[in-house]
């Protein structure tokens, strides 16, 4: 936990870690719940979701853990929460879905609502978002044949084997290798990371076993590196709360200032009109307020000057 | 010129940083102002190396990149520089690698992506930085989120894993091998490859690897996309969320450090199918810190041959390990309480370390790993959370001062602790960011 101030090389004013914690190394989202001042991450390595008191420090246990056989969860990845329905949302690239908990639910519990099968689109999901005033989910999936690389808006109260309600992807997109979502609750508008606009690249492992088939590329740059190429930079991309189909953003942060060009994490503090990025073993602060303006046109392009 | 449309806010941002050199009447009186690119990348930058970074894509062609001008039509923001940046410029120390053969010591550096060998002797009590002898660092070396890092004295090669970014082992040479360089060899490995162990005289290595609770073992020679030769994973095994790993041939034995995450991990991959049939699902789990220590032969789901895991063992979040086979010792960094925890090699079950180095007099802070050092009595730390390396006399214990310093950074400089972060959320009751690893 940083200061919102914080610049430069600065340690940490608070950390959450150690055994006792239930926490790991590996964890790839985070949510605040400021109406009950929690905070939920999901522990990939050990199937679960865990939520803190947010003013902890240390070597703290957690106050609620999701985890067991009913839960379903494998690996879940991102979390969102929805403190008004009082919902905890979680997307599992293992599972292929995405569970909606009660905001209470401890221990070995069944999800409430689970959003999954070849009709969703959905595969390796890797951000999630919710909007409780607009009663939608938003979620990033990727799909390695370039079919279904976006953004996927569902209904809040969609469950099954469901199609979206609107899909942001496409050639004229350029979304491609992103990570994390997050909507700004006044205007709707949908922010997402992308790292870079070059498809992730087919690992050559199938877990611990290597992928028949595969033909490595050597001496080939990273896919996951936040330090992309130069011609294929990450950007922030912001969209409006109704856009759908093969378009490119109506806002971008692009260049150097994402972490090297390109960032996987995005955050937002709506009432200072910031958006923070996160990527490269750093994080920057952007002052943007037009971002947090709602767009006068839906389908159109531009933001109002 | 190329020009850039810069919006109000952007150039209000810029004159919050001092980039003075803008024209800001624009701003000030709430209209839409421009900037070229040019001017942007002239001004100063709280972030010079994001700045080197534009000068050069500025520099590419653009057609189709979206650091171009042209994309996205219409909309407003763009190149813009941050309010505030959050980042450490300096290395920090990772895993850790000891050759007493040639007197040298190679760290890896997760922060920067760098390899940094140093004499074995080098250190003491200056506050300032401690200059590497050879310094392995650039895109060349495709090094990532590096981890463990292993050293061959005979070959004088040293070996490093990405944990992230790229699953690969990289393998660096002595002397010659400085800078921006090509790996002399590379091995692609499953993701989440933590350490790296060599077995000179069977001639293999073996990896540990976090998400599939494995180990896999495969010749010292292999490169490519050559398969494990053999791989130790399952249920039976009691692998969780394993880091560090010593490949002991004297014993025939793979000791690992786990940190006792556990699920049954599936296909994620975008490539992979919507549905894998792995068979039943299990739940995760949350287990105690444990050492295991399995049959070097060992392939499949074989339990371990012994365990040192409970409250005596006092293990928290163990990283790297190291095996001193003279004194029948085994040291680890405990990471979660800032602590070197030394074992018998053969101790099992709930049991309490021989020794345990912990303190603020020992400058332990978030420990990586470890390396003993037999032939010159010594006992190496690397900081994770401290831009150093402490050297002990081997046998140290309680809270002493270590004989030695190794720093990356000068003393005192901060450390933001990030290990390849993908997250973050605002905190709006305490106005803090909140980032996990």
């Amino acid at each position: 936990m940083f200061a919102r101030s914080a610049n430069g090389n600065v340690a940490p004013k608070r950390v959450i870690e150690g055994q006792a914690t239930n926490l790991s190394r590996t964890m790839h989202g985070i949510a605040y719940d400021g109406i009950h001042d929690e905070i939920v991450i999901p522990v990939a390595l050990s199937g679960a979701v865990l939520v803190f008191k947010a003013d902890s420090t240390g070597e703290v246990p957690p106050l609620r853990a999701i985890q067991g056989t009913r839960t379903r969860l494998v690996r879940p990845h991102t979390v969102a929460v929805d403190p008004v329905n009082n919902e905890i949302l979680t997307a599992d690239p293992s599972s292929r879905a995405i569970f909606v908990f009660d905001r209470m639910a401890n221990g070995n519990v069944a999800a409430k609502r689970v959003i999954s099968g070849p009709q969703t689109g959905l595969l390796d999901i890797v951000g999630l978002d919710v909007d409780p005033i607009r009663n939608v989910i938003v979620a990033s999936s990727r799909k390695g044949n370039g079919d279904k690389v976006g953004i996927f808006v569902f209904d809040r109260l969609a469950n099954g084997d469901v199609p979206p309600k609107q899909f942001i992807g496409g050639a004229n997109s350029k979304l491609a290798h992103f990570r994390q979502v997050a909507i700004d609750p006044a205007t709707g508008n949908i922010f997402l990371a992308q790292q870079n606009t070059r498809m992730k690249q087919m690992e050559a492992y199938v877990l611990d076993k290597p992928r028949e088939g595969f033909k490595a590329k050597e001496q080939e740059e990273d896919d996951d590196s936040d330090e992309g190429r130069l011609d294929q930079m990450g950007f922030i991309a912001v969209y409006a709360p109704d856009d759908n189909g093969d378009i490119p953003p109506r806002a971008i942060i692009k260049g150097p200032g994402i972490r090297m060009a390109g960032a996987a994490g995005v955050a937002l503090n709506p009432k200072k009109k910031e958006v923070i990025t996160v990527g490269g073993n750093g994080f920057q602060t952007f002052l943007l307020p037009e971002f947090f303006k709602p767009f006068r046109k839906p389908g159109g392009t531009a933001l109002p000057r | 010129m190329r020009r850039l449309l810069i919006a109000g806010s952007t150039a209000l941002a810029l004159a919050l940083i001092g980039a003075d050199k803008f024209t800001l009447a624009g701003a000030a009186a709430g209209s839409t102002d421009e900037a070229s690119l040019d001017e942007l990348l002239a001004s100063d930058c709280l972030d010079d190396a994001a700045m080197e970074v534009a000068q050069a894509a500025a520099r590419l062609p653009q057609e189709g990149g979206v650091a171009s001008d042209a994309w996205p039509p219409n909309a407003v923001g763009g190149v813009i520089p941050p309010l505030r940046s959050v980042s450490d410029p300096f290395p920090t120390f990772d895993g850790i690698a000891l050759d007493t053969e040639n007197d040298r010591v190679i760290f890896s550096d997760e922060n920067r992506h760098s390899l940094l060998v140093y004499d074995r002797t080098a250190g003491g009590a200056s506050n300032d930085v401690t200059e590497p002898r050879q310094w392995v660092f650039g895109p060349k070396t495709l090094l990532g989120y590096i981890a463990g890092v292993e050293v061959d004295p005979k070959r004088k090669e040293f070996y490093t894993v990405n944990n992230d970014s790229g699953d690969r082992m990289t393998v660096f040479s002595y002397d010659s091998d400085h800078g921006n360089v090509q790996p002399r060899r590379t091995l692609i490995l499953p993701h989440q490859s933590w350490d790296v162990s060599l077995a000179p005289t069977r001639d293999e290595i073996a990896v540990t690897v976090q998400q599939s609770n494995a180990i896999s073992l495969y010749k010292r020679t292999a490169v490519g996309t050559a398969a494990p030769i053999r791989t130790i994973r399952g249920l039976a095994t009691e692998l969780e969320d394993p880091h560090g790993l010593y490949f002991d041939e004297t014993h025939n034995e793979l000791i690992v450090a786990n940190h006792g995450n556990w699920t049954q991990i599936r296909p994620y991959s975008p490539y992979d199918p919507q549905t894998t049939d792995v068979g039943e699902y299990k739940s995760g789990a949350f287990h105690p810190s444990a050492i295991t220590v399995h049959a070097a032969d060992a392939n499949g789901d074989v339990p371990p041959l012994r365990t040192i895991e409970g409250d005596l063992a006092g293990l928290n979040w163990p990283m790297g390990l190291d095996v001193d086979l003279t004194h029948d010792e085994i040291a680890v960094a405990n990471y979660g309480d800032s602590s070197v925890r030394v074992f018998r090699r053969t101790s099992k079950g709930n049991v309490q370390p021989i020794r345990v180095l912990r303190g603020a007099l020992t400058q332990i802070v978030g420990p990586v790993s470890v390396a003993l050092d037999t032939k010159n009595e010594e006992l190496w730390v690397a900081n994770y959370g401290d831009h150093t390396a402490v050297v002990f006399p081997r046998t140290a214990s309680g809270n002493v001062r270590p004989k030695r310093v190794i720093r990356n950074a000068p003393k005192d400089t901060p450390t933001c602790g990030f290990t390849n972060a993908s997250a973050a959320a605002y905190d709006s009751k305490r106005d803090e960011i909140l980032v996990p690893n």
